[in-house]
């Protein structure tokens, strides 16, 4: 198990090396150079070497990279001149922003794939499998920036019930941010509420033909409490796997989201310093970016491990 | 980032090509004929076919602008016009091709490069761990975030958009390759053309190869609906195909400004976009439950 564990850490950061080599190499190979951009077209040629001074970008290229690295982890990054403020400052903002919509959005999709997943799973109907298929397919396939904006036709323009777009003042602190996260939520939620939910349907069929659930209805009980307490509880160990799988999913939808509904979280932040050609704020999340994904398969991996480990017990 | 990992497709243990009743193309025209797999062939075709014969109906460029700005649909503007007077029926038949010239170009290149990659380097222990831990890299940025990596090197456009797409690709197609070469190298038919000196080139394109063939198309159908997913998002978000050249993503995005004075602007790039991704998927499902679950 640890021999495992270590083993997977290992690759991951060695994938994290690699990968920020990358991000900082392609970034510096980039046409333009960011200090003549920050300080404009008729700056003089001391300004723009005061510039790159405090950037730190007249160093070579080892020192920038070094100094560059050892600031994702201390937090000190530099100031991004295109957004008036510390990186740093950016990120932590943006982060609490994403981290906000994406925990919304596992909610709904946990709700909203235990709604279709438990028809599906549990229903003897020939039908409802099919259906729930249907529901799944569909809600898979269609884009988050589509349903974003018939969200927004149907529930903001038509109906005006949600705002269309901004995350509302504090999170968490009123309501009215509360009230602003459900739609963009629910729209992130849809295609990992596909999954799951089809996920919980199939574990769901299979864990009704077992024995346990048939001595259950011998002794008479209710079918609802049947399902809740003892068919459900058993089905869920593979569906929190690929629930935890689709964590990097959702933090790369919020990039469309953000989009979308105007939110000012790290995929808005991130198209923003891309289309600004700040290249510094850009190789910051990036990094980011990459380490968060990195980081959620290497937990999943290794979760999923333990579960197939004492799988692997419990057949013995 | 769609792969067939996704979906719930356990690619099974793929036949012995001698046990194969049909033949491989009856196969597939089998998968082809899945209610799914029919349903999103016949939107697909249509839409190739609309794509085709758009030059004869339509009658304004799409880039052609007039006075006649979010005109309401009638008979001169079939859909009616967006806010610079342009025919929204054509900006939206040439979204619709650039969505088929990306998924039509950027999935084959990515996937060929793919496929040789992971054919040829699973036999060598070494270029094998180089090559997987290089597919882990391209993965962990998924699809988006490499997007937009390469737009912040070379600019926004449809370059950049079908680089994105042939490179996410490569390694869901090197992936699917490889699991096949694992599974097939140990089984007698390969120590059979071992022991006549057939060269391990040979064997793995002539004799391995086409046991991936199911699940590589499986993954096509994915990639395609993906392609159209990816196009639209990078020019959703202002990094695609670069205005005035329509797309669907920007004129999806374009609409928002405008839902309340003419809803159907914003509605024709959905429905159309949601046909095309969705078809593509049922297809992918179709030829799943044939060629795989069989």
């Amino acid at each position: 198990m640890f021999a495992y564990i270590r083993r997977r850490a290992l690759s991951a950061l060695i994938i994290l090396l690699v990968a920020s080599v990358l991000i900082f190499g392609i970034l510096r190979l980039a046409p333009g150079d960011p200090a003549v951009a920050i300080a404009g077209p008729d700056a003089t040629a001391p300004v723009i070497k005061a510039i790159r001074q405090s950037l730190g970008l007249d160093q070579n290229l080892a020192v920038q990279y070094w100094t560059w690295l050892s600031g994702l982890f201390t937090g000190n990054l530099h100031h991004s001149y295109v957004f008036g403020s510390s990186v740093a400052a950016l990120l932590g903002q943006a982060l609490s922003n994403t981290l906000e919509l994406a925990l919304g959005a596992l909610i709904c999709a946990v709700v909203i794939a235990v709604a279709i997943g438990v028809p599906a799973g549990v229903s003897r109907r020939p039908g409802s499998a099919r259906t729930a298929n249907l529901i799944d397919s569909v809600l898979y396939a269609v884009p988050p920036y589509v349903t974003g904006v018939l969200f927004v036709l149907v529930f903001s323009v038509a109906l005006h019930l949600f705002p269309a777009s901004g995350s509302g003042p504090g999170p968490w602190k009123s309501s009215a941010s509360l009230h602003a996260l459900i739609l963009p939520a629910v729209c992130l939620s849809l295609p990992t509420a596909a999954i799951v939910g089809r996920f919980l349907g199939s574990s769901l069929r299979k864990t009704s033909e077992a024995d346990f659930v048939r001595t259950a209805r011998a002794k008479g009980i209710s079918e609802a409490r049947l399902v809740w307490r003892h068919i459900l509880p058993n089905s869920l160990p593979p569906v929190l796997t690929i629930l935890g799988l689709q964590i990097g999913q959702l933090l790369s939808g919020a990039i469309i989201v953000e989009t979308v509904f105007a939110w000012p979280g790290l995929g808005q932040l991130l198209v923003n310093s891309v289309t600004e050609s700040d290249y510094l704020t850009t190789q910051d999340i990036l990094m980011f970016a990459v380490l968060v994904f990195v980081i959620i398969q290497l937990l999943t991996d290794i979760v999923n491990n333990v579960f197939d480990a004492n799988r692997g017990k419990r057949n013995l | 980032m769609k792969n067939v990992a996704d979906t719930a497709i356990v690619v099974s243990d793929v036949d012995e090509p001698a046990s194969r009743a049909v033949t491989p193309s009856g196969r597939l025209l089998r998968g082809f004929r899945r209610p799914e797999a029919m349903t999103g062939s016949i939107v697909i075709l249509f839409f190739v076919l609309v794509v085709l014969t758009g030059p004869l109906f339509l009658h304004y460029s799409p880039e052609a602008q007039s006075a006649a700005s979010l005109a309401p649909p009638g008979a001169r503007h079939f859909l009616g016009t967006d806010e610079l007077g342009r025919d929204l029926l054509s900006r939206v038949i040439y979204g619709i091709r650039v969505d088929l010239i990306v998924g039509l170009i950027a999935v084959p290149v990515g996937g060929v490069i793919g496929i040789a990659i992971g054919l040829f380097t699973s036999t060598n222990s070494v270029a094998d761990t180089v090559v997987q831990r290089s597919f882990d890299i391209v993965l962990a940025f998924t699809g988006m975030v490499l997007g937009l990596t390469i737009a912040a090197l070379i600019g926004g456009g449809l370059f950049t958009v079908l680089l994105t797409v042939a490179i996410v690709n490569v390694p869901l197609f090197g992936r699917l390759v490889r699991t096949t070469v694992r599974t097939e190298m140990g089984k007698d038919y390969v120590t059979a053309a071992r022991a006549i000196a057939l060269p391990t080139r040979t064997i793995l394109s002539r004799h391995i190869l086409p046991n991936a063939i199911d699940p590589l198309l499986v993954q096509a159908g994915l990639s395609l609906s993906n392609a159209v997913f990816l196009e639209g998002a990078m020019s959703f978000i202002g990094l695609g195909v670069k205005p005035p050249d329509p797309s669907l993503g920007s004129v999806l995005r374009d609409s928002i400004n405008f839902m309340t004075v003419s809803p159907l602007y914003a509605i024709a790039p959905m429905v159309v976009i949601s046909l095309l991704v969705v078809a593509f998927n049922l297809i992918s499902d179709g030829l799943n439950k044939t060629l795989l679950n069989a």
